[in-house]
């Protein structure tokens, strides 16, 4: 049993790894289905790390991006953190409803929905994926999106699963969008006791 | 250039006479500044939970409670005088419309309810606020002359 992240080994990294890989790969089908476009990944990254490295690791704090936040319930209980970049946001906003560069700032209403849907869909897919590979039952809230600088948009996660360590546990995946490298980060953020679940489910214990 | 030194998160730094302590893009976090006029005292404090309930080695600092009084603790030991300190706070924002019951979308603001109270308990006053909301804050101190700013996305800086 794990009390904290750092605990984790290499077995047992590799393994979260293959989760991430697995969900990683399943949004990125879906993100695919609804451009009509080629969409890749990167082989997810499990990184263990303290609060301010995991914040460099994502950005500068004041750099402005998007991100959707949906919260897990049932089972396994975490956060799946989808952050977009300008140049991300641009791409869908572009394929989806032929708009033209969208700053952040003029964001309209159709431009929050629209992302708020993508993300939603490549998030429901990861879990899905994750759900049935671990045989668990995973609720997911409704999908929240925020515009603003980076910092305080992982304060929250960091807030919620930082409570009983200085170090939080990301299992990261890139997507790019024709081969562009368009800098985006799926996070997938579990609490400890569900990391212990999980594992347990895949005949680690 | 002045000096500036930055308060990363669950972090507090200390400086004399000059230089700016900076901290970034606080969302549900809260900045706490501590001032001491008279011997240009400044402080910066970075918290990210309200209470300290937690067994084990962690970070005092990351907590309103425990870092409040390990902040007053130094500030005391460097000479500073707790009728004369000055504190602001910045932050405490609710970066996502949470609907769930988990209490995860109010974490900032429990996190300033539990600042003030501590700030209360511990007999100091707090002279300046900007709080709540849905977006991050930066808050910096400059120790020469005490004043106190916030600066947020697509708006001007507010002296606190």
């Amino acid at each position: 049993m794990l009390n904290k992240y750092e605990e984790m080994n290499d077995m047992e990294i590799d393994i979260i790894k293959e989760i991430g890989s697995i969900g990683n790969g399943n949004a990125a089908t879906a993100l695919s289905g609804m451009l009509n476009t080629k969409v890749s990944m990167n082989l997810p990254k499990v990184d263990i790390l303290e609060f301010n490295e995991a914040l460099h690791y994502l950005g500068g704090p004041e750099d402005i991006v998007a991100a959707v936040l949906v919260e897990m319930s049932g089972e396994i209980e975490g956060i799946m953190l989808f952050i977009l970049t300008q140049e991300f946001s641009d791409e869908i906003l572009m394929r989806m409803l032929g708009r033209e560069k969208v700053e952040f700032t003029q964001f309209e209403e159709i431009d929050v929905s629209a992302l708020t849907e993508v993300a939603n869909i490549m998030i429901s897919s990861y879990i899905n994926a994750l759900s049935s590979l671990t045989n668990v039952n995973v609720n997911l809230s409704v999908p929240q999106i925020a515009v603003n600088m980076l910092g305080g948009i992982l304060s929250l996660p960091m807030a919620t699963m930082g409570i009983h360590s200085d170090r939080i546990m990301m299992i990261t995946g890139q997507f790019h969008i024709e081969n562009k490298d368009l800098d985006s980060n799926m996070l997938l953020l579990p609490n400890v006791e569900s990391l212990n679940i999980l594992m347990k489910k895949l005949g680690v214990e | 250039m002045e000096k500036q030194i930055s308060v990363g998160i669950a972090d507090m730094k200390i400086a004399r006479q000059e230089g700016i302590l900076i901290t970034y893009a606080l969302g549900s976090c809260i900045g706490i500044s501590f001032y001491d006029p008279m011997i240009k005292l400044g402080a910066l404090l970075h918290i990210m939970l309200p209470e300290n309930n937690v067994s084990g080695n962690v970070n005092i600092l990351k907590f309103a409670d425990t870092g409040i009084r390990e902040t007053l603790r130094k500030l005391y030991a460097f000479g500073g005088q707790k009728q004369r300190m000055v504190c602001k706070i910045a932050g405490g924002a609710k970066m996502f419309e949470m609907s769930g019951a988990g209490g995860l979308g109010n974490i900032g603001e429990r996190n300033a309810q539990m600042v003030k109270k501590v700030l209360m308990s511990e007999g100091l006053r707090l002279c300046g606020e900007d709080t709540g909301a849905n977006y991050a804050r930066t808050m910096l101190i400059d120790v020469a002359t005490g004043q106190v700013k916030v600066r947020t996305m697509g708006k001007t800086e507010r002296i606190l």
